[in-house]
């Protein structure tokens, strides 16, 4: 049978519309499901987008890719690669695959409503190939961790973690069914692929890799790099949804999806990219730091990219969000730390007389505000006072983010005009923000928030019982065995100074 | 008397604390409980009394959070008088 050139067949299999008669637009594209934002039907045929594929070398890139990485992790797990890493790595990967692994999963769920509800042919298209590329990162990222186990437990939190209430995963999960799970497919491409993957995970998968690669954990660099070549390609449905959106006068529509998924992305980011890059990674291996790599990176590209398509950067960039460079994730930094039983990995304190010496060097100004907090929990652990450094009570949490309400370190830090949280009464029910963004994210579909129920909701509702510390680390799904612990043993609160060789006094 | 919850900052914390009172504690009495939970934890004591401020005015020590006209989960500043 004669085989067509690729060129006298793929544009009409690749992109082939057609006009509606048996059923009407809304019927075959539910607003719930596509919403067209008023363009006319025949618009969205325009839709084109850069990276094009056929099935076949789909399948012969991705059996190669697959083939490559699992060749790296069989041979690696017949090593002691693993036990041999630094301990801030091991809960960098450890808090990764908690969040990242299922989520995979379900972002397959999102590309399949793509490519069902794309509304072009050529957008149908390129969805089904990026369902099947996160489908292939749901298994990878916890088929490898699954080979962790004998030597790593809390491996298990890769699969564990979205089934359980932990709140960090709250947290992460809340994001994700409202960037892809329960969104629909204009506003996804918009706000997954856009937004979060070519604005944040597309960078940080590769600095991920870099990273990984400098500390020894080639299992990881090679499951990561693999990601990210299926990420540069299925993040580009984005790029011409806004262009579409822009070209037929709905950027008002780009700019909103933008605004919110950007705030709420950076929320997440700084929790794990933020902590992994100035904390967890060993400071050996660290480059710039977090803050320079937002600003370097993730900012510069972001803002290309909005002038680009005539957008305007988002409301909050100068007053909220550039402050926040300089602070936020340090306060996150100590509360998880602080909080250490709440979560499954073992948080790395990363504030060794060395690590602090980097941190001010790298963020000025950082002995004052959150060194001073580490030097009361440190003269706790050199007096033999650990329990002193384990809460009691639980901070209050975003009803928007679920993210732990870290105002008051912001003002500390000079950077907020109050440390109080935004507090908001809607029809008898008091919602408590973090921030402006967060209070304008929740206003802008407040019928799409109301019903979430934040950690503390469910502790003064009765849900967690018994209302203790305890009880709450067992509604979390975490068993003692589980809890975090210091990821050193305390080490850094008793090593000397730089520069002298006896312990601390 | 009953459970009263309420958010409170504590002047130099970190962050936002969830800290359940009683309906008839003096403010006296919440400022300690705030104060458990943060001085020598995440913050230095320091040898000066506590004063409790809720909506921008500071409270007697003897008002209680229904004295005071406070609602569930309303914000307390707590801190050292200056």
């Amino acid at each position: 049978m004669p085989r067509l050139a690729r060129s006298e067949w793929y544009d009409l299999t690749r992109d082939m519309n057609w006009t509606l008669s048996y059923v009407k637009e809304e019927e075959a594209w539910p607003a719930e499901l596509s919403d067209g934002f008023g363009l006319p039907a025949e618009a969205w045929w325009a839709w084109d987008e850069p990276y094009k594929v056929t099935y076949p070398e789909y399948v012969h890139n991705q059996y190669g890719k697959d083939a490559s990485v699992y060749a790296v992790n069989a041979v690696v797990g017949r090593s002691r690669m693993y036990e041999r890493l630094d301990p801030g790595w091991k809960s960098a990967i450890l808090a990764h695959y908690g969040v990242i692994a299922v989520p995979e999963y379900l972002a397959s769920l999102g590309e399949s409503r793509m490519g069902r509800f794309g509304r072009a042919a050529a957008w149908r298209n390129m969805a089904t190939f990026g369902a099947l590329d996160e489908l292939r990162h749901g298994q990878i990222q916890t088929y490898f961790p699954y080979g962790l186990l004998p030597q790593e437990p809390r491996a298990d939190w890769a699969h564990k973690a979205l089934h359980t209430n932990e709140w960090g995963v709250i947290a992460a999960r809340s994001l994700f069914d409202d960037m892809f799970t329960a969104n629909d497919a204009v506003s996804m491409a918009v706000q997954l692929t856009f937004t979060f993957e070519t604005g944040f995970t597309n960078l940080q998968f590769l600095g991920m890799a870099a990273d990984a690669m400098k500390v020894g954990d080639v299992d990881f660099g090679a499951l990561i790099s693999s990601i990210q070549t299926d990420e540069a390609r299925h993040s580009q449905q984005g790029e011409p949804t806004i262009g579409l959106l822009v070209e037929h006068g709905r950027a008002d529509v780009a700019q909103r999806l933008v605004d919110h998924m950007f705030w709420r992305s950076w929320r997440l980011f700084a929790l794990l990219t933020g902590l992994s890059m100035d904390y967890y990674t060993p400071l050996e291996h660290r480059g710039r730091s977090f803050a320079e790599f937002m600003r370097e990176w993730i900012c510069k590209q972001f803002l290309d990219q909005f002038r680009d398509f005539g957008l305007e950067k988002p409301w909050y960039w100068d007053e909220h969000f550039l402050p926040e460079l300089d602070w936020y994730h340090h306060a996150l930094q100590l509360g998880i730390w602080y909080w250490r039983p709440t979560v499954w990995w073992n948080p790395d304190a990363g504030v060794a007389p060395e690590e602090r010496e980097w941190l001010e060097r790298k963020y000025p100004g950082w002995n004052d505000t959150f060194g001073g907090y580490w030097d009361v929990v440190a003269a706790n652990l050199r007096a033999g006072r650990p329990e002193a450094t384990l809460p009691e009570t639980f901070p209050m949490i975003c009803h928007l983010c679920h993210i732990p309400v870290v105002a008051p370190a912001g003002y500390l830090a000079g950077r907020l005009a109050s440390p109080r949280p935004y507090v908001l009464d809607r029809n008898g029910r008091r919602y408590v923000f973090c921030s402006a963004p967060c209070r304008w994210v929740f206003e802008q579909a407040p019928r799409r928030f109301q019903g979430h129920t934040t950690l503390i909701d469910r502790f003064l509702g009765g849900q967690v019982q018994p209302p203790t510390m305890e009880g709450a680390l067992a509604y979390m799904g975490l068993s003692p065995e589980e809890t975090g612990q210091d990821a050193t043993g305390y080490a850094w609160a008793h090593a000397a100074p730089h520069g002298r060789t006896g312990p601390r006094d | 008397m009953a459970l009263f919850p309420l958010q409170a900052v504590f002047d130099g914390d970190l962050v936002v604390l969830l800290v359940p009172v009683d309906d008839t504690d003096p403010m006296t009495v919440v400022a300690d409980k705030v104060a458990h939970h943060v001085v020598g934890h995440r913050v230095a004591a320091q040898d000066r009394p506590l004063r409790v401020r809720h909506d921008g005015r500071t409270l007697p020590g003897d008002a209680t959070a229904v004295s005071a006209g406070m609602r569930p989960l309303d914000v307390v500043e707590v801190g050292y008088v200056p």
